[in-house]
């Protein structure tokens, strides 16, 4: 009979873990919920900005992508242009605390600081599971979620999958373009696109 | 590691060229970048010229393919020729899978080389021709580094090029090519990409490939692709993109397979992507697989339901099930007046039926989400699993034939256990009904249980709790229903003769299990298990004639152990599966012949008529209809009079190319009975054909199937 039970463990095992395998979220279908802390230590869920836009985007600050967007201030002014409106901006790291570029809370807040960054709050997702719900890959990778918790974009900053700071200038920024079109209560042309970037290091 | 990118950036840096003229070669910390050429008869109109990048890597670096992948960007070339020549795409190698994490990108490892051919349209008056190229490179370990560096080269116009030749040639003849005469077409159904290609060389036939979409952001790049060969046809499916951002009309895919051969084939989309689109939102169940005309319809899934509950309620009554409950049922007598008690048990024996058939069906859609090719009755496709069960019913019915008592043998700390909390004890003979009534779900409710298994988990699971529900509600009812409880007879010493009556459909199961187990392995390992069965019931029946304590009751146990383990160690190396050298034989024969899908091909391009009979041996239904209307003279006769070549596939032990023709029939179980005529897209009969619906499939023949 033990051993029965033992079986009987390891098939429940094989079910959550066929559980977790469920594909990631799709544009137009409802934005996970989820309950991550920030990096100052506080509880952050997308259902406390209910009725308002949030924009979910992606970061390690060991990423030439990332520091690509940084270094241009591209981030910065498409989060600024962003909250101007209303909308709300939470930046996550899904790196795993063993991982070589891990940043812990302080040193991540204080990278995005320095750069002059605001961001509503800042998501330390160390265990990775707010990432794999979204399908996050890349960093940078960018998500749009409107007032009533539906998805709207899911994929690149902008047009130019380079890691050239020169193409910031001449690409479209999707997640602006996004946002625009959202808040003016039409539908969002361009809903997905190809993240590009380093692999998120879950 | 902050400073990483700093330090690497200032080494390439310091690697780039700083005078006029670029050498041919970019040195980085990770990678070594060359430019090479190739033309070995001149550079001159008509002739192979060719240009590449060779790119070295450190180990555990790696660039990209055209399509990175998850993450990572494709190597990208910009040259400067003089006029009069013209540089065309990179040719592509075959790419590697190249998995982080969760994530899949698709790169090189090692040394690549990346050809680029050239055109030379008029003729060149120089002596040789200057070459300029701007490279941009992604190389990543886990971390990732953009490199870029300008390359240039002089060319001979007039004399060949050949110092790298064994390179390009290595090259030229392993990447991914066209093959002449294959046809590719891709559908949309279920959230995934279908794909079929046929007319692929017969040296790839059989053979796995490794699969790699040209385009990105189509299909979910680390999902299982499942694969299968049919004859001559590839098919695979691969899910797509839960946010897709390309909706091609074409799809390259670049088969890689084991063994070398590289092949790529454009599948053109039959279905539209808006369909797609509607499938995902509406999270409709999948249809049966196109191209079959099916003259049943799938159950609907409240049908399903229904059907599940009562099939779960009649199992009670098969010879595996009937005595585990009918004593259960009894026990209720010895505390009918406790009704709270008789609540919890009930409850209790509820959730340890409907969770074992729970997880047995999660292990499934587990194995089947990870490639693996199984269907319902996977459990008796295993040798093991069937010598397992058939020991477990011998040691229950020599129990029930009062040779020995259960409570004997369990340690004393569960015995305690179970004493103290009567809840467990019923969970777990909850556990134990589904673990004797698993065996009987297989042979009769193999193909419906079958069937739900292709529909979405959330779907199939509701199917297999209604089905443990089902072998719960007896149960369940007699305690909760207190007349029951007062139908039941007394209880008396005729009881005592009830249970050793009981045993004999135990026995009965043991039988079947050891000819299902003859059918896997032969006759030497069903000889085998019934010696080891002997010897359980001998050391079963020394259990109970132990004295109560002392040496010699330590004594006994411990040669009861060493002779039960001793047996099964003797018999195992005769329960090894894939030696069925008496299968074929039992199955097949007479009339019928072994089936194959070449089979198939090569009898329908012949203009044969063709019947198959896909069965096994623990499949009751498929014994029935064997015995019954497949054994029917008129059938038969009507089989002979059109000709109709008799074919059948046994399912009785695993086999990967049986499980994907079942598949591609939309059916994951057995019985199912396929008539092709020849002309129209193959039938398919019901699981319990009458004589009259297998006339009518054969004798009419194409005019009729019209549907």
């Amino acid at each position: 009979m033990k051993r029965s039970t033992s079986i009987f463990a390891i098939t429940a095992a094989a079910l959550l873990g066929a559980a977790l395998v469920q594909a990631s979220v799709s544009v137009g279908k409802a934005a996970p919920e989820f309950k991550v802390k920030d990096t100052s230590g506080q509880e952050q869920s997308l259902s406390a900005y209910k009725g308002k836009f949030v924009v979910l985007e992606w970061t390690n600050p060991e990423c030439p992508f990332v520091q690509k967007h940084y270094d241009t201030s591209n981030m910065q002014s498409t989060q600024k242009a962003a909250e101007a409106k209303g909308a709300v901006w939470l930046t996550v790291s899904s790196s795993a605390p063993d991982q070589g570029d891990y940043r812990k809370p302080s040193e991540l807040a204080a990278w995005l600081k320095e750069k002059g960054a605001t961001p509503t709050a800042t998501l330390m997702d160390d265990d990775g599971k707010l990432g794999q719900a979204y399908g996050a890959r890349t960093t940078p990778h960018m998500y749009v979620i409107d007032p009533q918790g539906t998805l709207v974009y899911a994929g690149a900053i902008d047009s130019k999958a380079t890691a050239r700071k020169e193409d910031v200038k001449s690409a479209t920024n999707y997640v602006t373009a996004a946002l625009d079109e959202a808040m003016a209560g039409k539908p969002v042309t361009k809903s997905t696109s190809e993240p590009y970037g380093c692999s998120i290091k879950y | 590691m902050t400073n990483a990118w700093k330090r690497v950036a200032a080494l390439f840096l310091t690697a780039l060229p700083l005078g006029a003229t670029a050498g041919n070669v970019v040195q980085t910390e990770q990678v070594r970048a060359e430019l090479v050429a190739h033309a070995p008869e001149g550079v001159v109109p008509g002739a192979p010229v060719w240009l590449g990048l060779k790119l070295e890597h450190i180990p555990h670096w790696h660039t990209y393919w055209k399509n990175a992948g998850d993450s990572g960007l494709p190597t990208t070339m910009s040259w400067t020729l003089p006029a009069g020549a013209a540089a065309g795409e990179i040719d592509w190698p075959a790419p590697k899978q190249l998995p982080i994490g969760p994530l899949l990108n698709f790169g090189y490892e090692g040394v690549v080389l990346l050809p680029v051919p050239v055109t030379i349209s008029s003729a060149i008056k120089d002596d040789a021709i200057h070459v300029k190229l701007d490279a941009d490179w992604l190389v990543c370990k886990i971390e990732c580094i953009p490199q870029s560096g300008t390359f240039e080269l002089d060319v001979s116009v007039h004399q060949p090029t050949v110092a790298h030749a064994a390179q390009f040639e290595e090259a030229l003849a392993t990447r991914p090519v066209n093959v002449e005469g294959t046809e590719a077409i891709a559908r949309i159904a279920d959230d995934a990409l279908h794909f079929e290609v046929r007319g692929l060389p017969a040296t790839v036939r059989g053979v796995h490939a490794e699969v790699f979409p040209e385009i990105a952001g189509v299909v979910d790049n680390p999902a299982p692709v499942r694969q299968q060969w049919n004859g001559e046809t590839w098919s695979a499916s691969w899910p797509l993109s839960a946010q897709r951002s390309a909706s091609p009309e074409s799809f390259p895919l670049v088969l890689r397979f084991d063994g070398g051969s590289n092949l790529r084939a454009v599948a053109n989309l039959a279905t539209s992507w808006s369909g797609a689109d509607d499938a995902s939102k509406s999270g409709a169940p999948p249809s049966s697989s196109p191209g079959v005309a099916s003259t049943l319809s799938q159950p609907g899934f409240l049908t399903a339901l229904l059907f599940a509950l009562l099939g779960g309620v009649i199992l009670n009554l098969m010879p595996c099930v009937f005595p585990v409950l009918s004593l259960k049922v009894l026990s209720l007598t010895q505390h009918a007046d406790d009704a709270r008690q008789r609540w919890t048990g009930a409850l209790a024996y509820t959730a340890g039926v409907v969770l074992s058939f729970l997880s047995l069906a999660g292990l499934l859609i587990a194995a089947r989400a990870g490639g693996d090719q199984l269907g319902w009755g996977f459990q008796l496709q295993a040798p093991g699993t069937v010598v397992v069960l058939a020991a477990l019913f011998t040691l229950i019915g020599l129990n029930l034939a009062g040779v020995f008592e259960f409570g004997s043998m369990l340690p004393s700390g569960i015995a305690s256990l179970r004493a103290r909390d009567p809840r467990l004890d019923s969970f777990l003979t909850g556990v134990l009904a589904a673990a004797v009534a698993s065996p009987c779900t297989a042979p009769f409710m193999g193909a419906a249980l079958g069937a739900a298994l292709t529909w979405p988990a959330a779907q199939s699971l509701t199917v297999f709790a209604a089905l443990g529900l089902g072998v719960a509600a007896p149960y369940l009812l007699a305690c909760v229903v207190p007349a029951v409880g007062r139908w039941l007879p007394r209880p008396g010493p005729w009881m005592q003769t009830f249970r050793v009556v009981l045993a004999f459909p135990m026995f009965a199961t043991v039988i079947w299990l050891a000819w299902v187990l003859g059918l896997q392995v032969g006759v030497d390992g069903a000889a085998a298990l019934l010696l080891v069965l002997l010897v359980l019931a001998l050391a079963a029946w020394w259990w109970g004639q132990r004295p109560a304590d002392g040496f010699t009751r330590h004594l006994s146990t411990s040669v009861i152990f060493v002779l039960v383990a001793g047996a099964f160690l003797w018999a195992k190396p005769l329960w090894q599966p894939g030696l069925p050298a008496t299968r074929v034989g039992a199955d097949v024969g007479g009339l019928w012949q072994p089936w194959s899908p070449q089979r198939v091909t090569e009898l329908q391009a012949a203009g044969r008529k063709v019947f198959v009979d896909f069965t096994a041996a623990w499949c009751v239904t498929c014994q029935y209809n064997k015995r019954t209307t497949l054994a029917n003279d008129q059938v038969l006769a009507a089989f002979e009079a059109n000709k109709v070549t008799l074919l059948r596939a046994d399912w009785t032990s695993r086999d990967a190319i049986i499980a994907g023709e079942l598949a591609r029939l939309g059916r994951s179980g057995v019985p199912v009975y396929v008539f092709y005529d020849g002309a129209n897209t193959p039938r398919l009969l019901s699981e319990l054909p009458s004589v009259e619906e297998v006339l009518a499939a054969v004798s009419h023949g194409p005019s009729v199937t019209k549907e």
